[in-house]
């Protein structure tokens, strides 16, 4: 039943040919089309309209010069179907749900073959795929799983960094939510359906989804992709720790940290959440309706109290940086020069992203290092903002004494031709005789 | 009645006459006066004195509004780059430790060419122009390289 290399290499030979034979300028004529004049497997199943559905001309196989035959075996070189499609030529059809990782691992796990493609192409996706919770079910017998195919197509493959590929980043939750949002489909796992509208509102999923911003995690970046499985309690800081790396490292130094083990509570998500991960505010800091802090800490305690503290600080913050970035507007608007504001006003909003991260020590203390010197920063930014309004105004004035002054002098220019002009005439009438 | 218009006409002419000398001579002299800021439009900036960097480090400098990172690598080159990740716009940092750029926001990195090679910035920084003149750093707009 197994597919071998000959099939293979008569797959690429006759694809290799035809990219040989292939006219360069002529683009409009269909790759199918080319295929069919080498490859009969294609030319009957375009005759008898049975080509695979969903199969895609710039499929990555196909155009890499492995035809049906390279997957499928057999001999594509016969117009024979009986011959062709004989398993003595290698032919195996279509492969059981089981078999499809080993049928797609027959190549992609063995990297003597695949090197030739891409020197530095990973080759233990079947490994991975068997630790996976997919792998494993599969091999319990349960065919709904997902396989190779399910997720990165059968027939329109592409690398994953094409935006065409089923597990581009941006692809990625739609693949997933197939199976995954499927309440039928998933009832017998008992496991939730809701983690793609979760994610699609959450604050990774907008900025993957909607500013298609792909270094935004999408579900493999978490739950890994040939070896899915979901985070263990002990890795969920670790995985959010991959990008927020700042957060877990405060975090894990802190008190809470240890008591969060012991109470088997899961680091992150305890406040921000998982696949709904809101976008954060400083509301979730301090003793207010939205914060996480009084979900532990009672009125009174050591908690309770640095809530208050660091809410206050980032208050602080927040407003004298509201407060220059209106006065940046506002001179903006009247054309004066904002130059060391908006610098000003970016190192402040730096020391708040830092602030904000040093929240994770929960510890007053360092919070109002930061948050010290961000007021700083915008105490500075204000103080300009206000000399250069003040200017503004003393320009302003100064222009209306300069129109006044002019004003008059020509009054004062006018009085005095008048006079002169006067005293010409009176000096006329008492020469005349 | 003659003489008062006469002075009055006088002074008018007068007061005007300096009031109008003082509103152009005061706009002139104070653009003669050094700005208290750079142009908008600079070019290049001084960033200080060689022997003020020492070897593996770097310093945010700043280049009109914007944050420059000027570095300078074990083996003493200056490189610059624009110090705002190209993520979302976090000011990046030179880490000692890793002799890379790093964005503490997201721990995205960029190494030494200023090449973006983990986590999510999806572009590299942009370089400055770094030119050593009689032991000043100046830093250069890109547009002035090469």
């Amino acid at each position: 039943m197994k597919i071998g290399y000959t099939s293979i290499f008569a797959g690429l030979f006759l694809g290799m040919g035809v990219l040989l034979a292939q006219p360069q300028d002529d683009e409009k004529t269909s790759y199918l089309q080319q295929l069919v004049e080498v490859d009969q497997c294609v030319a009957c199943h375009i005759e008898e309209e049975a080509l695979p559905e969903g199969l895609h001309e710039n499929d990555i196989h196909l155009r890499e010069g492995l035809s049906c035959a390279g997957c499928h075996g057999g001999d594509p070189t016969s117009d024979d179907m009986d011959i062709a499609m004989d398993p003595a030529r290698g032919y195996i059809g279509i492969p059981d749900k089981q078999e499809v990782p080993s049928f797609c691992g027959k190549c992609h796990s063995d990297i003597r073959f695949m090197r030739r493609f891409r020197p530095q192409v990973e080759t233990d996706q079947e490994v991975q795929y068997y630790t996976s919770r997919h792998g494993r079910l599969l091999k319990a017998g349960d065919t709904k799983v997902a396989v190779c195919t399910d997720c990165h197509t059968s027939h329109a493959v592409f690398p994953a960094s094409d935006p065409r590929s089923s597990v581009y980043p941006t692809n990625v939750p739609e693949t997933c939510k197939r199976c995954h949002s499927d309440s039928d489909y998933m009832a017998e796992y008992k496991i939730p359906t809701d983690q793609y509208e979760k994610f699609a509102e959450s604050v990774h999923g907008v900025a993957l989804l909607k500013k298609k911003d792909v270094g935004s995690p999408a579900c493999n970046d978490c739950h890994g992709n040939h070896g899915a499985l979901p985070p263990g309690v002990t890795s969920i800081g670790q995985v959010c720790g991959n990008c927020h790396i700042n957060n877990l490292q405060y975090f894990q130094k802190t008190k809470m940290a240890e008591e969060f083990k012991k109470m088997d509570l899961h680091d992150c998500i305890e406040c921000h959440g998982y696949h709904a991960v809101p976008p954060t505010n400083d509301e979730m800091v301090g003793v207010g309706e939205q914060s996480t802090c009084i979900d532990c800490h009672d009125e009174g305690d050591e908690g309770y109290k640095a809530a208050v503290e660091i809410r206050a600080m980032l208050r602080n913050l927040t407003t004298a940086i509201d407060s220059a970035n209106t006065l940046k507007k506002q001179i903006q608007i009247i054309g004066m020069d904002d130059l060391d504001i908006e610098y000003l006003l970016k190192d402040a909003h730096q020391q708040l992203i830092h602030a904000r991260t040093v929240i994770h020590t929960f510890d007053p203390k360092q919070v109002e290092e930061k948050t010290k010197t961000g007021l700083d920063r915008a105490k500075e930014a204000i103080q300009l903002a206000l000399e250069e309004i003040e200017e503004y105004h003393r320009r302003r004035k100064g222009f209306l004494f300069a129109t006044l002054f002019t004003t008059l002098l020509i009054i004062g220019l006018f009085i005095k031709l008048r006079q002169i002009e006067s005293e010409q005439k009176e000096d006329a009438h008492r020469r005349e005789p | 009645m003659e003489l008062n218009r006469r002075k009055f006409t006088n002074m008018l002419i007068g007061g005007g006459l300096l009031g109008w000398l003082a509103s152009v001579l005061y706009p002139l002299f104070t653009y003669l006066i050094p700005p208290r800021v750079e142009e908008q439009s600079l070019n290049s900036v001084k960033a200080g004195k060689v022997d003020d960097f020492p070897p593996n480090s770097g310093k945010i400098i700043k280049f009109g509004r914007k944050p420059v990172l000027l570095i300078r690598t074990e083996t003493g080159d200056f490189r610059a780059f624009s110090a705002t990740c190209t993520h979302l716009d976090c000011i990046v940092q030179y880490r000692e430790d890793t002799k890379h750029i790093w964005c503490a926001c997201h721990n995205g990195m960029f190494d030494l060419t200023g090449k973006n090679i983990a986590g999510p910035p999806p572009r590299p920084l942009m370089p400055y122009g770094v030119r050593v003149q009689k032991n000043e750093i100046i830093i250069e707009k890109p547009t002035n390289l090469g």
